[in-house]
């Protein structure tokens, strides 16, 4: 591997520590109930709108683990590309190196990519484009901390629209979002990492309440098609609720 | 915005040097501070459960949040009882529009270069072995910008000390017939910290003596000086980028940076956990 001159370097290669194997928890087995939440309960959120002072909105979201920053600058003027009649929408979404249990190298993964696309293709419906000809917004997505990667994706996805609603960038209306795993024969709404691995499949779905339109669903993993949509049933009644939340902070940071 | 304040906010935008020399005439900065005044700092540490050890500092309204990871690693062959420090800085696009995203730019390895620097006397490398020449620590010390309002050198260097102070390290063991080190989940020992520099920032902007700049502020700066002092009243490291300059008075800028630093050494010393 060349030498990454712009950073300081460590060693050539290291490894995270190894515990000794008779110490580690007990996992989840079939038929187990979910440990502390109800299946269909999703993690508290903590919404505050407007907490980055140099962007044009921004939103910090935190439920329970998970911790992400969101900033959005634009409309501005798109730079090195042809004329488009519709504005970009440009998502980037970056894991800072302590982020997961294993340690980040800052080198770009395809994992930070895919999450940056699922949140784009949750936002793009939402907001009007068509108004900004020759414009880009960028959305720029840091997370701090992460406990399961549909759980980022949905937090994702919320805490940009709010970050777009506090940039005054006009929008079809709020995005919000749930993730929902199968297990066994259950629904697990807003999965941690953890109880995402003993799941079959997992679904995030984006909607826009308000207008009572889906924006994004996103499957992975295997899932019955009843299943399916029991997972998106539950996570519509969520994002209803979520929906609320998103608006109440928006209302009291505008009163600040 | 009232039709007042959006036209000083466009006259800001316009004319900074302008708007700032306006504000150092009334002997005030725009922020309502005086010259010699400092921003409010609050830090909160362990956090972030991902991380060995993790610190959020705020410098008034730049934000900075540090964890650290430790790993381990074969020692280098010509300093087989030493271990390593990797201290990084990011500056992400989303902390400041003056930021792209990518690889770091100038400034972020410019700050951690510099931090690189100052940290290296603040833990004994061989306080890290595990076993000499075979397995050591490797800490590393990662910042990230969450919000770029200027003196984030000061905030990112109190961020990674409170990181550093704040992290455990499990007990590891290296066994000599495998070959394999193995840590256990019970024993968890803090680092040996040295030394807990601290940093102070100036900026000269026409003649007068501006304390812990804002970003609007840093760029109309002729010169900047950064104090870094120990636990003891100590120097560490003093950095001057730019020209020289007499403020008014018999003596040197850069004698009287020093004193205001040492003055405000006990207070942030203070707020480090």
């Amino acid at each position: 591997m060349a030498l990454d001159r712009r950073r300081i370097n460590g060693p050539e290669e290291s490894s995270p520590p190894v515990f000794d194997s008779d110490e580690a928890a007990p996992g989840w087995r079939p038929g187990d109930a979910r440990k502390k939440r109800a299946p269909a309960d999703i993690r508290p959120i903590f919404l505050q709108p407007g907490l980055i002072s140099q962007a044009n909105g921004s939103a910090y979201i935190e439920t329970e683990k998970t911790k992400i920053a969101c900033a959005v600058y634009g409309p501005r003027q798109s730079k090195n590309t042809s004329y488009s009649e519709m504005g970009r929408l440009n998502v980037e979404v970056k894991f800072t190196p302590f982020s997961c249990t294993r340690r980040r190298a800052p080198m770009r993964d395809a994992e930070d990519r895919s999450i940056a696309v699922a949140i784009h293709q949750a936002l793009v419906a939402s907001v009007r484009l068509e108004l900004l000809p020759k414009s880009t917004i960028d959305i720029f997505i840091t997370i701090i901390e992460s406990d399961g990667l549909d759980g980022c994706v949905a937090a994702g996805s919320v805490a940009a629209s709010t970050a777009l609603a506090d940039a005054g960038i006009e929008l079809f209306g709020l995005v919000t979002s749930c993730a929902a795993s199968v297990v066994g024969n259950d629904v697990w709404l807003d999965p941690t990492e953890e109880e995402a691995q003993f799941a079959s499949g997992t679904l995030v779905l984006s909607c826009l309440p308000a207008l009572r339109k889906i924006t994004s669903v996103w499957q992975t993993g295997q899932m019955k098609v009843a299943d399916a949509l029991r997972c998106m049933e539950a996570c519509q009644e969520r994002c209803t609720e979520t929906h609320s939340v998103v608006a109440q902070a928006l209302l009291e940071n505008a009163k600040i | 915005m009232s039709d007042a304040a959006l036209k000083a906010s466009i006259f800001q935008r316009l004319h900074p040097r302008a708007y700032l020399e306006r504000f150092i005439a009334e002997n005030f900065r725009p922020d309502g501070r005086p010259f010699d005044t400092w921003r409010d700092v609050s830090v909160n540490v362990g956090s972030i459960s991902t991380a060995d050890g993790s610190a959020l500092v705020r410098l008034g309204e730049t934000t900075i949040v540090c964890g650290v990871k430790a790993e381990i690693s074969e020692p280098e062959l010509d300093t087989p009882e030493e271990g390593f420090l990797v201290p990084n800085i990011d500056l992400p696009a989303l902390c400041s529009p003056r930021f792209k995203p990518g690889p770091p730019g100038d400034e972020a390895q410019v700050l951690s270069d510099r931090l690189n620097e100052v940290l290296s006397s603040t833990i004994s490398l061989s306080s890290l072995v595990i076993h000499p020449s075979k397995a050591v620590w490797v800490i590393y010390i990662d910042a990230t910008c969450i919000n770029y309002d200027g003196n984030v050198f000061d905030a990112a260097l109190i961020a990674m000390v409170a990181a550093l102070r704040n992290t455990m390290l499990p007990k590891a063991t290296y066994n000599v017939e495998t070959g394999q080190t193995s840590c256990t989940r019970t024993i968890a020992i803090p680092l040996q910290i040295l030394k807990t520099p601290v940093s102070m920032t100036f900026g000269v902007f026409d003649a007068t003596l501006l304390a812990d700049p804002t970003a609007f502020e840093e760029p109309l700066l002729d010169t900047t000086i950064s104090i870094v002092v120990d636990q003891k009243d100590d120097l560490v490291s003093v950095t001057q980028l730019g020209p020289g300059v007499d403020v008014s008075g018999t003596e040197s800028t850069l004698s009287t940076c020093i004193s205001a630093a040492k003055a405000r050494r006990g207070y942030l010393a203070e707020q480090i956990p």
